[in-house]
């Protein structure tokens, strides 16, 4: 009887999931029927008792079976529906958080580091309010020296200057520091010089390795593997001889582009005795070389950028083409 | 430097054809930056570098072409007529100083006509970028592109002694001295200055200028022909004071060969001849204190190989140094000895041959090896700069870079008053680039202007970098690296499924916070309120503290008076990265995680703005809690119907038991003490 009722209730409520667990509560909630029958049993004799008991579990676990199932077809059908619906305009923006960008100096420096770091150089920094001993002297340019002429210096009241190259940093490591030395010194440098191809604060990179028997074919080595990571292939690279008073002998040296032309990418050479000295090593016991390069006109290469002023002007529709 | 290369084939004939020639030189360290066609002959732009001064001639730069294409030099003008030592009958010379002159000679030519110089002069000149100005004036002028060497002529009627021979004398010049020299400036000199003089007056800058008073002219007849060798730290020096570069002092300064003076005679009166029918007197007078033996210089081949990193072999040592002339001489099988010549001055160390050695094999035989490497060494660099960066630029900010150089008035507007001011350049580039930043934000600043007045209306910026705190005394400025923050516009990227809020205080507070405790992690901060910089909005400028008390960084708002002038509001801060660097950085330490649910109660009250929401949250936090308990604030209102001045506040507490399920009954009752505590805080009353 109770059963008859609720399988035509079950099929009265079909997939209706509401309905379905409105009969779930009737029957089998904690005053539904079943329980109620349950509760009956006492007023059966003993003998009666376990047969109407197994006959309610056996109703019960029926039910139990039919409402899962009825759930589940319930469930089944909805999803069904909804699956039918029309799809999400997936087309529409998204809300994406902000981007941010690192400058493609920055960007450049990191990458430069990484290389060195890998091939086990430290990084070095000092700082760009020098002294004359540090930038000019103990490079092997005593005042007057023409060479001075090169680097147009911002002078500093007290007399100090604003360093005009990272050569410095090398000073500072060799002083502080017995060889063997492998360590590269990225920086900000500044030279009194604003045109179309100058900018009085610009950035440079400089690599010295000092030990017994370093020589120019170690740094020919060096540069070749740095420059073959860089630019990620092999690339025609020449030395030639060039002038600068901290190196002997001293050179320049040029990657081949693509297009055949020769771009200078910047100076090295074997450390001058007088460099040595200065720092009192022995340059008979000891040799090194050095080299540098504009971390701004790498990263103008690296990025396709031919106007200098962008790296310094900070227009945003500039920055953000470098995202991170 | 421009070169004619008919003037440098006829010091050395080679037959090679321009472009030979350029890359040869170039290939050994003059390089030539262009060439260019001038009629028959072809200019060449050549970058003599500064420790080659013998190479700022023709004859000189011919050296090297010979040396790289073998090609024999042309044998150089050869001195001709009586030598003496100081005196003549027609000029008496004497050298004061003979640390600042070595050499002085002086000749003289007679009865020079002035006129135009003929075409041949006038193109050679050209091609050097020189403007043919006389014959006479002109032949001055070849002699120094021939030979580097400068020299001088002086109106020989014009020059004063004490009894009918004029004298020339080398000396400093006496103090209050004046000298109206050939540009037509009236100079002041002074003892550190060496001038040439006659027995009355100043009448040159040695080895810079000449004086106006015995400048050639049209009644010029008696020429006096000076060939000397001047120091070149004093010539430097009295150029850079007198700001006065020339031809002249740009050779003197780099070191002029004190032989060639005689062939510059030679050859000046030679020109003096040919161009202006002058009649050479067969005297010269040379005083020459500075004579001395040739400096010898040795040649290890083992230390080509150290410094090469390869062996070319002696012979190959032996041969590059004699095909530059330096006549190399073998002593034993490994070692060479030279004698400098007197025009490679530059030449000092043995380092300086084995340069001259690679440079004439070429550079391109180095081999290459890295095989020497050895073990990697800790930096001592800091990190913070770089972590900053990457958490900025993961939050939406741009990275820029800005001068150091700044003006004085911007960088006040950012620093406290009663720190030292900025530190000064003493030859600025431009009048707004005079000091040195003490603050990243004035440039961040001026990079946001420009990008709204761009059209951008969203700015994000950040600059790391160093700023420049002067020290006592005389100390060099302090460097600590500081991070700039600007940022303008709305707060979120614009999203078609709700509209934009305002960007706010609370917005910047939360990117720095983002950046300490990313820089360290689970850092306690305080924010505090101390006068700020001008530049900052009074009543929003904070800084950040530890709990130590040590400030970390600031922002604000603008002032009103910075920001007027600009139509969207803009939020600054800064971040001391070196104080930051200062704490200890630790790593995080496990903390266990809670098995039991977290149990949440709100709290609304209205303050009078009293007690700050600091105030409040600290003194709840020293209420003894069930289970630990965190704060923090659910929404927070001014206005109707609330009095002015008040604001109704909703807190909300999460206490989060470890283990044991907290029961209603406990989470109740410290509700009741939180409110019971509430009430008994002035300025804060319970919201019905």
């Amino acid at each position: 009887m109770l059963e008859r009722t609720f399988e035509t209730e079950l099929a009265a409520a079909a997939t209706d999931a509401d309905a379905i667990e409105a009969l779930r509560l009737r029957f089998l909630g904690r005053k539904g029927e079943l329980p109620a029958l349950m509760k009956q049993l006492g007023k059966l004799s003993s003998e009666e008792r376990p047969q109407a008991g197994q006959q309610i579990n056996v109703l019960k676990k029926k039910v139990q079976e039919a409402i899962a199932s009825a759930v589940e077809r319930s469930r089944a059908e909805s999803q069904q529906r909804e699956l039918a619906g029309r799809p999400l305009d997936v087309s529409l923006p998204s809300r994406l958080p902000w981007t941010g960008s690192l400058h493609p100096v920055t960007q450049t420096r990191r990458e430069l580091e990484t290389i060195f770091r890998e091939m086990g150089y430290s990084v070095e920094s000092g700082p760009e309010v020098e002294d004359d001993f540090h930038n000019f002297e103990a490079l092997n340019m005593p005042p007057n020296h023409p060479a001075r002429d090169a680097q147009d210096t911002f002078y500093v009241e007290g007399g100090l200057v604003l360093r005009t190259h990272t050569s410095p940093v090398q000073i500072r490591t060799m002083e502080s520091r017995k060889p063997p030395i492998r360590m590269i010194c990225p920086g900000r440098v500044y030279r009194r010089d604003m045109d179309a191809t100058h900018l009085p604060m610009f950035h440079q990179l400089e690599a010295l390795v000092v030990d017994r028997g370093i020589s120019m074919a170690d740094l020919k080595g060096t540069l070749n593997s740095v420059w073959k990571r860089f630019f990620g292939k092999e690339l025609e690279m020449r030395l030639r001889p060039g002038y600068f008073p901290f190196v002997e002998p001293g050179c320049e040296y040029d990657v081949r582009r693509a297009d055949g032309e020769w771009v200078e990418l910047g100076g090295a050479g074997m450390v001058h005795p007088a460099v040595f000295r200065s720092v009192g090593l022995d340059p008979q016991q000891y040799s090194g070389f050095a080299f540098g390069l504009g971390i701004d006109r790498i990263a103008m290469i690296r990025h396709g950028i031919r106007d200098l002023r962008l790296l310094v002007e900070n227009d945003v529709r500039f920055l953000e083409q470098f995202p991170r | 430097m421009l070169f004619s290369f008919d003037w440098l084939q006829s010091c050395c004939p080679v037959d090679s054809s321009v472009e030979q020639v350029a890359e040869a030189l170039t290939s050994r360290g003059l390089t030539v930056d262009a060439v260019t066609a001038a009629g028959d002959d072809w200019a060449l732009d050549v970058d003599i570098p500064a420790n080659r001064p013998d190479c700022l001639g023709h004859r000189g730069l011919a050296r090297e072409v010979s040396a790289a294409l073998g090609f024999a030099l042309v044998a150089p003008e050869s001195p001709d007529g009586d030598v003496e030592d100081a005196a003549t009958d027609w000029v008496r010379v004497r050298i004061d100083d003979p640390e600042l002159c070595s050499r002085y000679t002086a000749g003289r030519v007679r009865g020079v006509k002035i006129g135009p110089s003929p075409d041949w002069v006038v193109r050679r000149l050209e091609v050097c970028g020189l403007r043919s100005i006389s014959n006479v004036v002109d032949a001055s002028n070849l002699v120094m592109l021939e030979l580097g060497h400068p020299v001088h002529f002086f109106d020989y009627a014009k020059l004063a002694g004490n009894d009918a021979v004029p004298e020339i004398v080398v000396r400093p010049a006496a103090k209050g001295e004046r000298l109206k020299t050939l540009d037509g400036v009236q100079r002041e000199l002074d003892t550190a200055t060496l001038v040439i003089a006659d027995a009355r007056r100043p009448l040159a800058l040695a080895g810079v200028i000449g004086g106006a008073d015995t400048e050639l002219s049209d009644e010029t007849s008696d020429v006096l022909i000076e060939a000397a060798r001047f120091d070149p730290v004093s010539v430097r020096a009295t150029a850079r004071r007198l700001t006065a570069q020339t031809d002249a002092s740009f050779r003197f300064e780099r070191g002029v060969d004190p032989e060639t003076a005689t062939e510059a005679q030679a050859l000046a009166r030679r020109l003096l001849v040919e161009l202006a029918q002058g009649k050479p007197d067969p005297v010269l007078v040379d005083v020459y204190p500075g004579r001395g033996p040739a400096a010898r210089l040795s040649l290890r081949s083992s230390e080509v190989e150290r410094l090469l990193g390869y062996q070319p072999g002696i012979d190959a040592i032996e041969e590059a140094l004699r095909a530059l002339q330096l006549q190399p001489q073998r002593q034993g099988d490994e070692q060479v000895e030279i004698s400098v010549p007197s025009w490679r001055m530059d030449l000092e160390l043995e380092a300086d041959l084995v340069e001259e050695v690679a440079r004439h094999i070429g550079y391109d035989q180095i081999p290459s090896s890295t095989a020497r490497l050895g073990l990697p060494v800790e930096s001592g660099r800091s990190t913070e700069s770089e972590e900053a960066r990457d958490i900025l630029a993961a939050v939406g900010f741009h990275e820029a870079f800005g001068y150091a150089m700044i003006a004085q008035d911007e960088d006040n507007a950012f620093i406290r008053d009663g720190k030292l001011p900025a530190a000064a350049l003493q030859n600025p580039i431009a009048e707004q680039m005079s000091h040195l930043r003490r603050s990243i934000l004035p440039g961040l600043l001026r990079a946001t202007e420009l990008n709204l007045r761009r059209g951008s209306r969203n700015v994000r910026l950040f600059e790391c970098g160093h700023v420049f705190l002067p020290g006592e005394a005389a100390n060099p400025p302090h460097e600590p690296a500081h991070l700039g923050i600007a940022w303008a516009g709305v707060p979120e990227p614009g999203h078609w499924s709700r509209s934009d809020r305002e960007l706010d205080l609370y917005d910047l507070m939360g990117v720095v916070e983002r950046v300490l405790g990313g820089l360290r992690p689970g850092i306690e901060l305080k924010r505090d309120r101390p006068a700020g910089p001008s530049g900052f909005h009074p009543l929003t400028g904070f800084c950040w503290r530890t709990q130590g008390g040590d400030e970390l960084a600031w922002g604000g708002a603008l002032h009103p008076d910075l920001q007027q002038r600009i139509d969207v509001p803009v939020f600054l801060a800064e971040i001391d990265l070196d104080a930051v660097g200062r704490i200890p950085a630790q790593r995080g330490l496990y903390t266990e995680i809670p098995r039991v649910p977290a149990v949440t109660r709100d709290v609304a009250i209205v303050t009078t703005g009293e007690q700050s929401y600091d105030d409040i949250v600290t003194a709840l936090r020293s209420i003894e809690a069930p289970a630990p308990a965190a704060f923090t604030a659910l929404d927070r209102y001014e206005g109707q119907p609330l009095a002015e001045g008040e604001a109704s506040l909703t807190l909300r507490v999460t206490l989060r038991p470890l283990a044991k399920t907290l029961t209603d009954p406990e989470t109740e009752q410290y509700r009741q003490s939180l409110m019971s505590h509430l009430e008994g805080l002035s300025g804060v009353r319970i919201r019905s």
